[in-house]
């Protein structure tokens, strides 16, 4: 179980005076199902990219269950990722050539952490996001089950924390619909926190809290329940 | 890992294909160049293997070996019968040959020489038996010719405008075994019958002192070979019409029609004489003898002794040496050119590989996003590359040695030395030290996606 911890950070980018993000403390529980939402520019990417350890801060802190990623060197911050951390994108980044399953399997194989209890994980998963063929092809896919793969692959290793970028933002509605479900039953199966940037308003409503960005600062930071209230 | 770089390699098929290709090229062009040279350089030295010392009139060395032992036509000074008859009776000499060149016979050369020469440079026949009778001839392994065949030898060669030698026959009795060498594709016929087709040396023993007059011509017509830059057949002719012009006596002693035409004092073969392989020192001149000294010592010590004012005495590997070194210089230009060649293939690679890591920026950092270790990310990149180059550097090995094959059955077909073509350990390092130059120069594109930074790949 994963919990997440900022204090003090800042990000600055070279030649801009302001800072693209901005956070003097947040806490996220382990487990908690948290939107971000803001407009373009707002810091999102910034935001999702500091706390999964594909950027450092600044400066500040960025605690993970005790561990402070932003001090780890970039190698360090790719392994605990790929343990930690299931990523899902708005344009899915699956690897054209190789099947569903291969796919599911590309990072672990990478890591060499796939053993056979993984590959029957991988097996598993794709059967539970409703896909039957586990060695289509995958440029041979809709967009929806892409996106399927794709968390399929993001669940694989039951990372702590589940980040998805947009993930129904390609997607029609139904399509979008069905993956925002199982976004929700895959994080609540492998009881990963869940962080998703969107826009998508159905899928925000599904969530516990909504915390709302604006030029690089947190605006807003709401429960499911005042929101509705 | 190997899967994802192979799904990889398929999807971008076209241009790994280019890839592979351009390095095959590159590296075969290399490859041949330094075969053809190796197999030219050990083809011929076996192919002068047999003969110890060659013994001419004084001029080139050069051409003396490419005439004697490669059968090159080329102009050649004759020295005097003397000398032959003076090298049988040495006794450091094992056995002593003259060669007779001039005449051909369907694109082959035909070489007029002695039985102990065929008898001690191969063993056996493949079919058939030794000439025995002056209209008789033994043929190379290579010569397209039956045994019984009939040969009609003529002047020269069918491209220089020879004339067929009229009422001059012989027949093929022996086929040899091959050598590997040019003497394959010659018909050796006994010296004794080129001397008789000349006009040289008939009725030797009677007419003693004719001979002794037309002994004085060979060294004049030697001397006008060596300015005129006749071929030893043409010398031979100069040679033979001096001795009729001056030598009336000869003339009618060996000649019956004499005088009518230019070719008329060519004489005609006894086709069933026997051969006489005793020389004499009133024996006609000769282009070269072949000489298989007893000893080492011996062979320094003849060498000396003929290396005087009128003869010329050569192992023939020394002139190969000097030929090998200036073989070695157009060697060094073609791999300068292979090598500059395999620079700009290099450089374009380098090129296209870099641009098309900036196409992959996005995969690249998708993959250290999910985790993937920047050392695998490293190795993906680089092992794809260096599996291209290495995999044309495989091919280029084979079409090198492929080409230089064929070049050399080619060179073969047309002058009968074998090329023997094949690899060394002196290739294999130079297969390592390209696949080590491949491996570096993989790494740049590899070095360019390790240091990625995953999230600025993943907005690009």
């Amino acid at each position: 179980m994963l919990s997440l911890r900022i204090d003090t950070l800042a990000k600055f980018f070279p030649g801009l005076d302001n800072p693209v993000l901005l956070v003097d403390f947040l806490t996220i529980a382990a487990g908690e199902r948290v939107a971000v939402t803001g407009g373009s520019g707002s810091g999102k990417s910034t935001f999702i990219n500091i706390i999964t350890g594909l950027e450092r801060p600044t400066s500040g802190n960025v605690v993970w269950r005790g561990e402070d990623i932003s001090r780890f060197s970039e190698t360090a911050r790719d392994r605990w990722r790929a343990e930690h951390v299931g990523l899902v994108m708005q344009d899915f980044h699956l690897f054209p050539g190789l099947s569903a399953v291969e796919n599911v399997l590309l990072p672990a194989r990478l890591a060499r952490v796939a053993d056979a209890a993984l590959t029957a994980r991988a097996h598993d998963l794709l059967k539970g996001v409703g896909l039957s063929r586990p060695d289509q092809k995958i440029e041979t896919m809709s967009r929806g089950e892409m996106q399927r793969v794709a968390i399929a692959r993001a669940v694989l290793r039951k990372p702590g924390v589940i980040v998805a970028d947009e993930p129904t933002a390609s997607l029609d509605v139904e399509a979008g619909e069905a993956v925002g479900r199982l976004l929700l039953d895959m994080a609540a199966e492998a009881k990963s926190m869940l962080i998703v940037v969107s826009h998508d308003q159905r899928l925000i409503d599904r969530l516990d809290r909504r915390i709302t960005l604006s030029a690089g600062r947190i605006v807003a930071d709401n429960l499911r329940e005042e929101v509705a209230a | 890992m190997i899967r994802f770089i192979l799904a990889d390699l398929r999807r971008l098929w076209a241009g790994a294909v280019v890839v592979v290709l351009l390095v095959t090229l590159a590296t075969a062009l290399g490859v041949t160049v330094t075969l053809q040279e190796r197999a030219l350089r050990l083809g011929s030295a076996r192919a002068a293997d047999k003969f110890d010392l060659v013994i001419g009139a004084a001029g080139s060395e050069t051409q003396l070996v490419l005439s004697s032992i490669f059968l090159q036509p080329a102009p050649l000074p004759l020295m005097s019968g003397e000398v032959l008859a003076r090298l049988s009776k040495d006794p450091r000499v094992t056995w002593v040959a003259p060669v007779g060149f001039g005449d051909s016979f369907a694109g082959y050369p035909l070489v007029g020489t002695t039985r102990a020469l065929i008898g001690s440079t191969v063993s056996g026949f493949a079919q058939g038996r030794m000439f025995e009778k002056e209209g008789e001839a033994v043929v190379g392994a290579a010569v397209k010719l039956p045994l019984g065949a009939e040969i009609k030898p003529m002047h020269g060669t069918a491209q220089t405008g020879g004339e067929t030698h009229a009422g001059v026959v012989y027949h093929v009795t022996g086929k040899l075994p091959p050598t590997g060498t040019p003497w394959d594709r010659a018909i050796l016929v006994p010296i004794q019958a080129v001397w008789h087709v000349h006009g040289l040396g008939r009725d030797h023993g009677h007419e003693e002192e004719e001979h002794h007059e037309g002994e004085a011509h060979v060294t004049q017509a030697a001397a006008a070979t060596d300015e005129h830059g006749h071929t030893p057949l043409e010398a031979m002719r100069e040679r033979a019409e001096d001795h009729q012009h001056e030598g009336e006596a000869a003339a009618a002693a060996g000649h019956d029609e004499h005088g009518d035409e230019d070719h008329d004092h060519h004489g005609a073969i006894d086709a069933d004489a026997p051969i006489d392989e005793s020389f004499a020192a009133d024996a006609p001149g000769l282009p070269a003898v072949l000489v298989k000294p007893k000893t080492i010592a011996d062979a320094y010590k003849l060498r000396q002794e003929y290396r005087n004012g009128n003869t010329l005495a050569v192992f023939p590997g020394e002139v190969l040496t000097s030929l090998y070194a200036t073989l070695g210089d157009a060697r060094m230009v073609l791999s300068a050119v292979a090598a500059g060649s395999q620079g700009l293939v290099a450089a374009a690679l380098v090129l296209v590989t870099v641009t098309h890591i900036g196409q992959r920026r996005r995969q690249i950092g998708a993959l250290r996003a999910f985790g993937a270790p920047r050392l695998s990310v490293f190795a993906i990149v680089w092992l794809e590359l260096f599996l291209l180059v290495a995999a044309g550097i495989g091919l280029g090995f084979l079409a090198g040695l492929a080409a230089a094959r064929l070049i050399a059955d080619a060179f073969t077909a047309r002058s009968g030395i074998i090329l023997p073509v094949g690899f060394t350990g002196e290739d294999w390092r130079m297969a390592l030290i390209l696949l080590g130059a491949a491996a570096v120069l993989s790494a740049v594109p590899a070095i360019l996606a390790y240091r990625q930074s995953p999230a600025a790949a993943l907005r690009a």
